[in-house]
Order: structure tokens, then sequence, then C-alpha cells
């Protein structure tokens, strides 16, 4: 084992760049990039407007293992543009889920009988605003290639989204997640559709001020999504920590992960439809109104409680609903 | 009429066969709250004589229980509004052979996902995400998906009630419609790009321009109409074209991977297949090392 590696496991998630992370969460030594920064695939489109390129167009697409399963990883750089979806930065990510899947499809051919550990899986460690504007018609389309390949790996592959980046995870981008079997954050991780500065320009200061560092983790932060249920698993801010829960998740048989996804059934949407009426039912000022509903007497304690403490503390939506 | 901005039900009897729309109704999905979803459009019509389910945008109509709903805005309730319709058209028709299942019609006309504070509560996210894997798994099993621009596609409207379609269809530009992520001033705020230039460099690029000939010659959209009586037609038959692909297992040419390669005949996006033949090249040379 590296002492590289070994020194990975202990830093930050939310400070570590797309390539450490990318390394770090997979077994040592077992990393493979793919269509990495050697091949100078760099985006076409920004120079075009002036704009500096970088080779991996701000993504590290990969493979590694984790014990004996293969893990198709994909890991997003908040600090090239945002961790915006471009061309090549969309075709990077839609075509490392559709490898997974092709994987899948061969192995299990060849052997019908193939034991769960050693099947294929997707890990997406998001860390993005959305679509590129610079290449917005061109981003706009890879989201949808994005989506369709995630629904080819429904029934065949699980795929493990990781939030606890700088950006978050948010436009277009927030769809891919939530469409994730499990999602993984820590409180720094950040998931929603409409970034704050939207939601302030479309409701009003008063209403929603994007400038409230707290309100704004309130209503899209690790914790929050933990309470609604959309995120399964919250962790510390460490590489192992995320390393470690996902190693947990994919110990699981396939049923029982797909089972932890929020949407993608009639019945799991039914079940979503119950939470908007309670959303309208209760007209929520903040999300600590929510997680009141969820059962947390004392909402405004749970923002600031040690994580462990949190996690034995707080009561979910889902407990409740 | 010069052209259907905020007219999605006017578009929805254009396209059908005369009266057959049964609104909220689809398979064993009824709909009976006015309220629910109320910016939404879903049902069940006849075109061309066969059953299809038809999915739309209510610009006159606001959800009277969230304020950023209106305009045609899909909001949280819409979303999952529009995803029933879905999974009720795959439902009502699971035993039936692919040449049977019934045609999901898409009328787009949304300037976008509702923004707001109650939204991102309880996550809008969820809601026009479910969509999408409700129409890709649709696709998946069988039923032609066909969707129609006759308004605004903006952004992530248009990636929800759009893009997940086996074709997808537009109005020309001389009919107002709008297919774009951002218009040029926002991109040019935002990215601090001189706006002039911008638009002279827009002219030769597709790829941030806004406009649906921009969308087509970048294979997002399969066929631009232009004329509003020929919507039905060219639904029609697009809706039977997909279909004959489905039948002889051509799925891959449809979708948005098939608008991938599309976008190859149509000389863009050329970086895109370069990425995914260099991944796919490097992968087999260390495969083994992966795949017992």
């Amino acid at each position: 084992m590296s002492s590289k590696w070994e020194n990975i496991q202990k830093r930050s998630f939310l400070e570590s760049e797309a390539r450490t992370r990318a390394l770090g969460l997979v077994d040592p030594g077992t990393f493979t990039e793919l269509a990495g920064p050697r091949h100078r695939i760099s985006s076409p489109h920004l120079p075009l407007l002036g704009e500096a390129v970088e080779f991996d167009d701000g993504i590290v697409t990969g493979v590694g293992l984790i014990g004996k399963k293969p893990v198709f990883v994909a890991s997003q750089e908040g600090r090239f543009i945002g961790g915006a979806v471009g061309e090549v930065h969309g075709a990077k990510l839609a075509n490392i889920v559709r490898m997974a899947r092709k994987a899948y499809d061969e192995m299990l051919a060849s052997n019908p009988d193939l034991p769960e550990e050693k099947r294929p899986a997707v890990i997406i460690s998001f860390d993005t605003g959305g679509v590129r504007l610079h290449e917005a018609n061109a981003g706009l389309l890879a989201h949808a290639e994005v989506m369709d390949q995630f629904q080819d790996c429904k029934g065949k592959v699980p795929i493990i989204a990781l939030i606890g980046s700088r950006v978050g995870c948010f436009g277009g981008m927030g769809f891919v997640a939530a469409a994730s079997d499990v999602i993984i954050m820590s409180q720094f991780g950040r998931l929603g559709l409409t970034g704050p500065e939207v939601i302030e320009e479309e409701m009003g200061k008063d209403e929603f001020d994007a400038s409230d560092r707290a309100l704004v983790y309130r209503t899209t932060g690790g914790r929050h999504k933990y309470i609604m249920g959309d995120c399964n698993v919250l962790v510390a801010d460490s590489i192992a920590a995320f390393r470690g829960a996902l190693q947990e998740v994919l110990g699981k048989l396939y049923a029982e992960i797909a089972e932890m996804s929020c949407i993608g059934s009639l019945e799991k949407i039914q079940y979503q439809l119950k939470l908007v009426d309670l959303c309208v039912e209760t007209a929520p000022k903040d999300a600590k109104d929510v997680w009141k509903s969820a059962g947390n007497e004392n909402p405004d304690d749970l923002t600031d409680m040690p994580l462990d403490e949190f996690l034995t503390t707080v009561k979910r939506l889902t407990d409740r609903y | 009429m010069e052209d259907l901005i905020g007219q999605g039900r006017a578009a929805i009897d254009m396209i059908i066969d005369p009266d057959s729309f049964r609104e909220g109704e689809v398979g064993e999905l009824s709909i009976t709250d006015e309220d629910f979803g109320a910016s939404a459009v879903i049902g069940t019509a006849e075109l061309d004589g066969e059953i299809c389910t038809i999915i739309a945008s209510d610009a006159m109509t606001a959800n009277p229980k969230f304020p950023v709903v209106y305009a045609g805005i899909i909001g949280l309730e819409e979303g999952y509004k529009m995803a029933q319709a879905v999974y009720h058209s795959i439902k009502a028709d699971k035993d039936k052979p692919l040449a049977e299942k019934r045609s999901i019609v898409l009328i787009v006309d949304t300037p976008g996902n509702g923004a707001g504070k109650h939204e991102e509560i309880f996550g809008m996210n969820k809601s026009t995400g479910a969509y999408q894997m409700a129409l890709a798994d649709a696709r998946k099993v069988g039923h032609p998906i066909v969707a129609i621009v006759v308004g605004r596609a903006i952004s992530g409207g248009f990636l929800c009630h759009g893009l997940q379609a086996d074709h997808v269809l537009s109005l020309g530009p001389k009919f107002n419609t709008m297919i774009h992520v951002m218009p040029i001033t926002s991109i040019s705020r935002i990215t601090k790009l001189d706006i002039e230039w911008l638009q002279e460099l827009a002219e030769n690029n597709p790829v941030f321009a806004a406009g649906p000939d921009y969308f087509y010659k970048l294979g997002g959209v399969e066929e631009l109409i232009d004329s509003i009586e020929l919507i039905r037609e060219r639904v029609v038959a697009h809706v039977a074209e997909v279909r004959t692909k489905k039948l002889a297992g051509r799925d891959d040419e449809l979708g948005p991977w098939g608008r991938g390669a599309l976008s190859v005949e149509r000389g863009s996006r050329v970086a895109r297949s370069k990425v995914i033949q260099t991944m796919d090249d490097e992968f087999a040379a260390v495969a083994e090392r992966y795949l017992s």
C-alpha cells in the first residue's frame, strides 16, 4: 500500500481536487484514468471565446477496484469553470456510465452466475453547477445523454453519487444526482437545482437572502438533505469517510441498493408526492420548519451539533412519513 | 396564427384526432383535482386512430399552491404529474407487444423548472428528474416518444420535457420558438464576455447560440417544421418512424444517444465522438485487469 494513498485518505474531501478524490476512493494502486490529460482532449469551444482550457476538461474519468468490484469513476473539478459541463466533460461522464453498463452486459453474457461482488458499479463525485454557458447547447445535450445512460443501468449497475465538494451539485446535474441509486454527502455538500442567487431573483431578498450562508446550507446542505431522505448516508469530511460509506453500500446486494433511490418508479414518486402535500399543508417558512415536521422538537440545535451527535439525535422525514 | 407561444392547449387540438382528448386520464390514472399540477396538462387521445398519451404545459394556468409556477413553468407537482402520466402509460401497455405500445407526445412550451424556496427545500431536482427517468424508461420498453417544440424550450425545462424523447421536432425560428440555456445577454453578463463579440461568434458556432436552428445543427433536434399546418402530419410520421426503428431493434439511433450520432452527420459535436472512442480504446487495453 503506497504511503501516498494512505495520506490521501486523511484529507478533507471538501478541499481535495478531482483526481485526488478519484485515486483515494478506489483501492490503492488500482486507478487507471481514461481519456486523461495526456490525450489533451480539451474543449474546442473555449479558445474561441478566449478562455483557457484544461486537458481533462474539468473531469477525471477512469476505472478502479473496490475489493473485487470494478468501479467506473467520474470525478468533477469545481476549480475549473465551476465544474461546469461542456461537450468533452459531458461526453466523458456519459461514456463512463455507458462503459460500466457495457462491461456488465459482457460479463453477464459470458457468466450469468457472476457473483455480485465482481459486478461493475458507477461512482460519481460531483462538483458542478451544471451546464457550461460557453458551450451551453452541447452541455445541455450531454446532460440528456447522461440521464439516458443512467436509465440503461437500471436493473444492472448501481450508481452512487458523492457530494461534498466546494461547488456542490446544482443545475442539470441536480437531476443526475437525484437519479442515482444512493447519495452519500458530507455536511458541506450541497444539492439542488436552482442556485441561491436565482431563487433570490425570483422571490425577492425578503423571502430568500442568497448572501445568508446558513440559510443556503439549511436549504440545500447535507444535513438538510439527510433529514429529507434525499441523502442516504451522511459522512464526515474525509476521503476515508466517503470511501468507507461507499464500501458499505457496494457490499449490499444490487436489489437493496436500488431500493435506496428516491425516484425511478411509480411507487417512489407516489411517496414523493406525499411529501409535496406536506409542503402545501405546512407551508414552511424555512427548512427548519420541515425538520420540526419530521419530529425534531428543537431544530435550531441540529445545525451546530457535532456530526456524531447529529446522526444519533436527528429524526428524518422518512421515519415519519 | 403567427406562433404558438403560450398555446399549449391549442397545440394539443391541432395534433390529435378531433375531440379525442380525455384530460387527466392515462390508463388507471384519473386526476380529478383541477388544482393538482395545474400548469401541466396530461391525458389520453387518439393520434391518427391510435391511442397516445399527451403531455403539455399550460402557460395560461398558474399553480395556486406554488407562487413560482406560472407561464408554463414545471413545478414540484407538475413534474410528478407528468411522470405519473408516463408510468401509467407503461403500466397500461405492460403486456402489449412492441408494435402496440402507445406513443407519448410531448408538446413543449416551457420556460423551465420552478425556482423557489419550497422547491429547493423539498427537492425540485427529484420531481423533474423523476419525469426524465420515467420518459427514458418508457422509451426503452418500447413506447415511441416524440417531442414537438411549439414555443419555449428553455434549459432545464427542455431537458425534462423534450430531450428524453426518441425524436425531437421544433417549429422553425420564424414561429418565435426559443431553444436555449440562456439568452446571449445573460451569457455575456455571467461570463463577462462582450455581447457584440458573442453575437458575432454565435453566427458561426451553434454551440452556445440561442435558437432551434442551432440545436438542429448540433443534432439536438431531428427536424425543423416550417408550417404550423404541418405539425400533426410530421408528428404522426415521426411516431411511425420511431416505431419502425424500435421494431427493428435500432434503439441506438433514437433518444439522446441517437442525437449524439446525428451531430456527427451534421458536422458538429466532433469532440464528443473523439472522447468516447479514446475512452473505449484505452479501456479495452486494460479491461482484463478489471473484469473477471
